[in-house]
């Protein structure tokens, strides 16, 4: 298949994210958004990956171009592991102090 | 790299400090020793460049700016710690993880000042961002610091997801993550949209770190909620390691931008500094003033940006030493105030005579007045505008009346320091805490009378 | 020798930094020491230098460059020559016995005063001394700043009178309207030739235009004209005596109000170029002699009298300047300041033993109560007469034999002058040390001779005023006028003015008779029968000053005052304050609507960010990108 077909994929994904981190409120969900933005990134490096090494594979059958890409993946996947814990920490801590996971709900900070 | 090992490594050690001891005060000491002992091998990194003999693949890359900086933000740290330290361990019941966060954030910033790959520039921003989700949610039974740590974590991810992006298509276009080849591949590269629309996005979650508007929106919220102390940590050398990152990026890329960059930077900074002193003028709060105050001189910094030359490169060194010494002055006094709004500064001068002499300073430092360290730090900065376009007159014009504007707000607090009768309350103020505030001051006038004194350490 | 130049003024300003931060800790016994100390000290050096000049001649000192500009280079360096040294040793020589005497004058002061008096003092010195040491035009002019700052602090010393404020401001707003002649001058100087370093510009100086040396000079002039109180600058200086006496003493008489002397002297290269300024300068320098002298005939204060006579005399200096006779000039500078700080010195020792009452009518016969005083007095009043062998006769002599070579009329105006001068001193003499004590019975009670230390420079200064004239007995009468050689190097362009031997003698003949006449008549008119009441008529008119100071006023002061209201009530209220107000009033507004984008709420804030986002996506496409992408893509 084309790149093209992946990058609009995966583009299409990100927007998805990004107009759910615009339209729900509950925490929660927000959140699993800014995940399906983080995935959708992996999909396309995954996707860049496989095309620089179909690329460099024609001259060098050796190559190991686009690994780097694919490392790079699971670095997204720890940190987003770890951003994950935090973020469920903030959010169960904000719970036990208001019993609402709603984003809006805490609105003190403002002007 | 000693800088980047140690400091993961002492991260660990405050961990397990408080495994052997209760006593708070022992904890900070041991801070301050492995902030000593972070310098010492930074400085020593910079003589003999192979402590550590790791592969480094090209991933990082160690020059004299960067190491530069690392001990700058390493000095900040210290006398941050020395001046704020009893007020960190006064925040919550296990002081020593805030130190041991503290020192996670410093690792981050250290990989910020040296990285040559997209990867490091990821993981550095993301080490530097996660500890600080943390310390602004440390007051936990505090709606505000919740609420401050929910927006900052939100807006953060966020912001990471836009990066990440960015990176993937830049790769896309390049087939590399080392910013060297980058640079090589995308002037060639077939994939026109692709590497200008990358660095724009990366571009945009670089801005949301330094907080330049239209992507500031997070930072006065988090700078009011969270604990004060981690305020002034954030507010500085965090702030002053995103620039840095900002710089290492962009500084040698402006050209491959394309000409739109020259329309969208200017209109950022003019932005930056509009939203920044504008809004601060109406503040009730001086910690939220000094928020928006961080936005105003975050307009200020990203004219290194806007050139890039010996000048500007010089200037946002000595401008992160000036407005690190500076804030972490301010929001020392701040954090022993009991009253946060201007009107709980009222008759400190009275009180507190040498602390407010020594908040003087370090506001006119802000506002940029001739003898204190402030002055040249904007002095280069639009020094180097002028030096490097002759078109940016009118954006330095802008700049000055804008600068004309912060004196107002920084004014307000000298104001009700001495000219306003009240009785200004703080917690108990020791000598340590005067001696710092002293020696915060002195550095300030002295890069103030003679900016090379600091400078001349670059070229070592 | 070079090393020690920077000593000389480094004294004073040391002695001003103890004095004037320790003022309230320091004893007054510890002030005086280190005032006089420091100013002595400066003495002792500037004799050093003095000899080192007369043997070796003159050196240019380079410190730092002050100013650094690509095309301008002005170095803080220091010249040490003839005419310099000169004036070190008056000021230093001068100002120590000032100082000396003053520790004796002011003991009255509280210690912090005291301390405040003696600071100033030393910072006039070093000030001073930068003004006649400096090698440029630059330095110069700090200096000259400098000495008008303190003349100004030491007329208002007591700032609780209002009056003394207000004579402080008029002295302070009359030396600006000077210093700003000065200032176009050197900026002038510096545009055309590149320099203010004497050397430099006395060298270059036949390539400035015709037009070009006239107007600097004029404009040197006019900095002169303030600061050397001339017509018309002159009205400051009277007024200044609201000062402390020894302040007028050296401020006043000895010191700064030659700087203009200094100046022009030392500038004589450009003013010899330029015949329409020689000619102005001279008839300025005239017309306030005779002007200022008539109006010291009708006063009655012994101060103002002495301050008339002082802008008299200086005019006479600048009658020598104007004729060419810089020598005449400077050493006419060199014999006022013994004689004319001597008079104001002896009438301080007068206002302390009156209880500091200055109107003459009330002194009378003072004589045997004040011997001292009243003896070196009267030396002082002989010397400005100019009656041989007195230093006053040489100086003036040399002066008025230029005017005669230059114009008789001159000399003769001069001459006038120099009766009036003559009868005034000795009306003021005979008012008040002869004749009988007309003041209160308190105060008569209370008479007695100052003490030593101020007797001491009383008499160091009458001897002066005696011998002073030595160094320049002309040739005629058998001297060899050793000053005329050692100036030689540095007024090298005087007009030499050969006369007949006889028609010189006839010259000195004729003033020092007219001087002898009017001191006679002056004695005899007045130690009798004093004039006690206010003058009617003419006199009236001399005893108002002609009425200057209320033509001032209506002329200019007045209509000034008047445009300064309209533009305070009305045009800074409603067009300056409007729009000064209004900014701040919108940005306080703006500050207001722009802070309720901060929502608080984080979808808000994304929200923008996304919008923010596209915005630049959308600019960055208009550079073809978009098109690309499309073209890219399918």
């Amino acid at each position: 298949m084309p790149i093209q077909y992946y990058i609009i994929l995966s583009l299409a994904l990100f927007c998805i994210g990004i107009v759910g981190v615009l339209v729900r409120r509950n925490v929660i969900i927000v959140f699993m958004c800014i995940e399906l933005m983080l995935n959708a990134v992996n999909l396309l490096l995954v996707a860049f990956s496989k095309m620089h090494h179909g690329i460099a594979y024609l001259t060098d059958k050796t190559t190991t171009t686009g690994s780097d890409a694919q490392l790079f993946v699971f670095f997204i996947m720890v940190v987003a592991a770890a951003e994950v814990s935090v973020g469920l920490a903030i959010i169960v801590m904000m719970y036990r102090n208001t019993h609402s996971v709603d984003v809006n709900f805490l609105n003190r900070l403002k002007n | 790299m000693n800088a980047i090992i140690l400091s993961a490594l002492l991260g660990v050690v405050m961990m397990f400090a408080s495994v052997f001891t209760e006593n708070k005060i022992a904890i900070r000491n041991i801070a301050i020793f492995g902030l000593l002992i972070l310098l010492a091998s930074n400085l020593l990194n910079i003589y003999t460049p192979y402590s550590f003999n790791v592969d480094l693949h090209n991933m990082l890359r160690f020059d004299s700016f960067g190491l530069f900086f690392n001990s700058i933000a390493i000095v900040s740290t210290l006398l941050y710690v020395i001046l704020s330290g009893s007020d960190i361990v006064k925040v919550g019941n296990y002081p020593a993880e805030y130190f041991a966060l503290i020192f996670f954030v410093l690792c981050g910033v250290t990989i910020l000042s040296s990285y040559n790959s997209l990867l490091m520039l990821f993981l550095g921003v993301e080490i530097m961002s996660i500890p600080l989700y943390i310390l602004t949610g440390s007051d936990k039974k505090n709606l505000k610091s919740n609420e401050a740590s929910l927006k900052y974590f939100l807006m953060g991810a966020f912001s990471t997801g836009i990066m990440l992006m960015g990176i993937a298509l830049l790769y896309g276009a390049s087939g590399n993550f080392n910013l060297e080849m980058i640079r090589e591949k995308t002037s060639i590269a077939e994939f026109g949209i692709l590497a200008p629309l990358g660095l724009l996005l990366i571009f945009i979650s670089l801005a949301f770190k330094v907080s330049a508007a239209p992507f500031h929106f997070w930072t006065p919220d988090v700078y009011d909620g969270a604990p004060s102390v981690f305020t002034s940590f954030m507010a500085t050398i965090v702030k002053t390691a995103g620039f840095i990152a900002f710089v290492k990026l962009f500084s040698l890329r402006m050209a491959d931008l394309g000409p739109s960059y020259a329309i969208i930077l200017p209109v950022i900074i003019i932005a930056t500094l509009l939203v920044g002193n504008i809004t601060a003028v109406f503040q009730q709060s001086v910690k939220r003033m000094l928020a928006y105050s961080s936005i105003a001189q975050a307009g200020f910094m990203l004219f290194a940006l806007y050139t890039s030359n010996d000048l500007s490169t010089e200037g946002i060194l000595l401008y992160a030493a000036a407005y690190s010494i500076a804030t972490i002055g301010i929001f020392g006094i701040l954090i022993k105030m009991k009253d946060y709004t201007f009107d709980g500064y009222n008759g400190l001068a009275k009180k507190q005579p040498l602390v407010a002499a020594t908040n003087t300073v370090f506001l006119l430092s802000l506002a940029g007045i001739p003898l204190t360290a402030g002055f040249f730090a904007k002095y280069y900065m639009l020094a180097s505008a002028l030096k490097s376009n002759g078109s940016a007159l009118w954006l330095v014009i802008v700049a000055v009346l804008f600068a004309a504007v912060s004196v107002y707000y920084y004014f307000r607090v000298i104001q009700a320091m001495y000219f306003k009768d009240g009785d200004a309350e703080t917690t108990e103020i020791d000598g340590t805490f005067k001696f710092v505030l002293v020696v915060l001051a002195l550095l300030i006038i002295l890069i103030g009378i003679n900016p090379s004194i600091l400078l001349r350490w670059y070229y070592f | 020798m070079n090393k020690l130049v920077y000593l000389v003024p480094l004294f004073p300003l040391i002695g001003f930094l103890i004095n004037g931060l320790g003022r309230k800790s320091l004893s007054k016994s510890l002030i005086s020491i280190i005032g006089c100390a420091s100013v002595l000290a400066s003495f002792v050096v500037s004799v050093i230098l003095f000899f080192d000049v007369k043997a070796n001649g003159a050196t240019v000192v380079d410190y730092f460059n002050f100013i650094n500009l690509d095309s301008l280079k002005i170095a803080f360096a220091f010249q040490i020559d003839a005419l310099s040294s000169l004036f070190l040793l008056i000021i230093t020589g001068v100002g120590f016995l000032i100082h000396l005497y003053s520790t004796a004058y002011m003991h009255d002061e509280e210690p912090q005063h005291f301390g405040r008096y003696f600071a100033y003092l030393n910072l006039f010195i070093f000030s001073m001394l930068l003004l006649v040491m400096g090698a440029n035009y630059v330095i110069m002019f700090i200096g000259w700043e400098g000495v008008g700052l303190c003349s100004y602090l030491l007329i208002g010393f007591w700032f609780k009178n209002d009056n003394y404020n207000y004579a402080a401001k008029k002295a302070f707003v009359m030396n600006r309207i000077g210093d700003l002649g000065f200032l176009l001058a050197v900026f002038w100087l510096i545009e055309k030739l590149g320099t203010a370093n004497y050397a430099d510009v006395f060298a270059h100086a036949s390539s400035l235009s015709s037009f070009d040396v006239t107007a600097i000079t004029i404009l040197l002039f006019v900095g002169a004209m303030g600061k050397s109180a001339q017509i018309p600058l002159y009205t400051w200086l009277p007024d200044a005596m609201a000062g402390p006496t020894p302040v007028s003493a050296l401020i006043h008489a000895a010191t700064m109000v030659t700087a203009g002397i200094y100046m022009i002297a030392r500038s004589n290269v450009l003013y010899s170029m330029s015949e329409v300024t020689m000619n102005l300068v001279s008839i300025i320098g005239l017309a306030t002699a005779l002007f200022a002298a008539t109006i010291a005939l009708k006063q009655n204060d012994i101060k103002k009298v002495l301050a008339y006579s002082t802008v008299s005399q200086l005019g006479y200096m600048f009658l020598g300047l104007g004729v060419g006779a810089y020598t005449g000039a400077v050493f006419h500078v060199m014999t006022h300041a013994f004689f004319k700080a001597l008079l104001f010195l002896g009438a301080g020792s007068v206002i302390q033993a009156m209880h500091h009452e200055q109107d003459i009518r009330k002194m009378g016969g003072l004589k045997k109560q004040l011997p001292i005083t009243h003896i070196t007095f009267l030396i002082g009043c002989i010397a400005i007469s100019g009656i041989p062998p007195f230093s006053g006769f040489f100086s003036k002599d040399e002066i008025l034999a230029a005017a005669f070579a230059k114009n008789p009329i001159y000399w003769g105006l001069g001459v006038a002058g120099a009766a009036m001068t003559a009868f005034y001193m000795f009306r003021l003499y005979a008012t008040t040390f002869l004749g009988t004590f007309r003041g209160t019975e308190d105060q008569q009670h209370h008479l007695h001779e100052s003490p030593s230390a101020m007797t001491i420079p009383l008499i160091v200064l009458a001897l002066l005023s005696v011998i002073g004239g030595f160094v320049g007995v002309p040739e005629i009468l058998g001297g060899h006028h050793s000053l005329h050689n050692f100036l030689s190097s540095v007024l090298t362009t005087e007009v030499a003015h050969e006369s007949a031997k006889n028609t010189e003698y006839l010259l000195m003949g004729i003033s020092v008779a007219v001087a002898a006449i009017a001191i006679i008549f002056a004695i005899n008119k007045f130690s009798k029968k004093p004039e006690l009441e206010d003058a009617t008529g003419f006199g009236k008119l001399l005893e108002n000053k002609w009425y200057v100071d209320e033509l001032y006023d209506s002329i200019i002061v007045k209509p000034n005052t008047a445009k300064g209201k309209f533009l305070k009530n009305i045009f800074e209220k409603n067009i300056i304050d409007a729009a000064v107000n209004g900014v701040g009033r919108m940005i306080n507004y703006s500050s207001r609507q722009l802070r309720l984008i901060q929502s608080g709420l984080v979808s808000g804030y994304i929200l923008f960010m996304v919008l923010a986002i596209i915005v630049m996506v959308l600019i960055w496409v208009n550079d073809g990108y978009i098109y690309k992408f499309f073209y890219n893509l399918f």
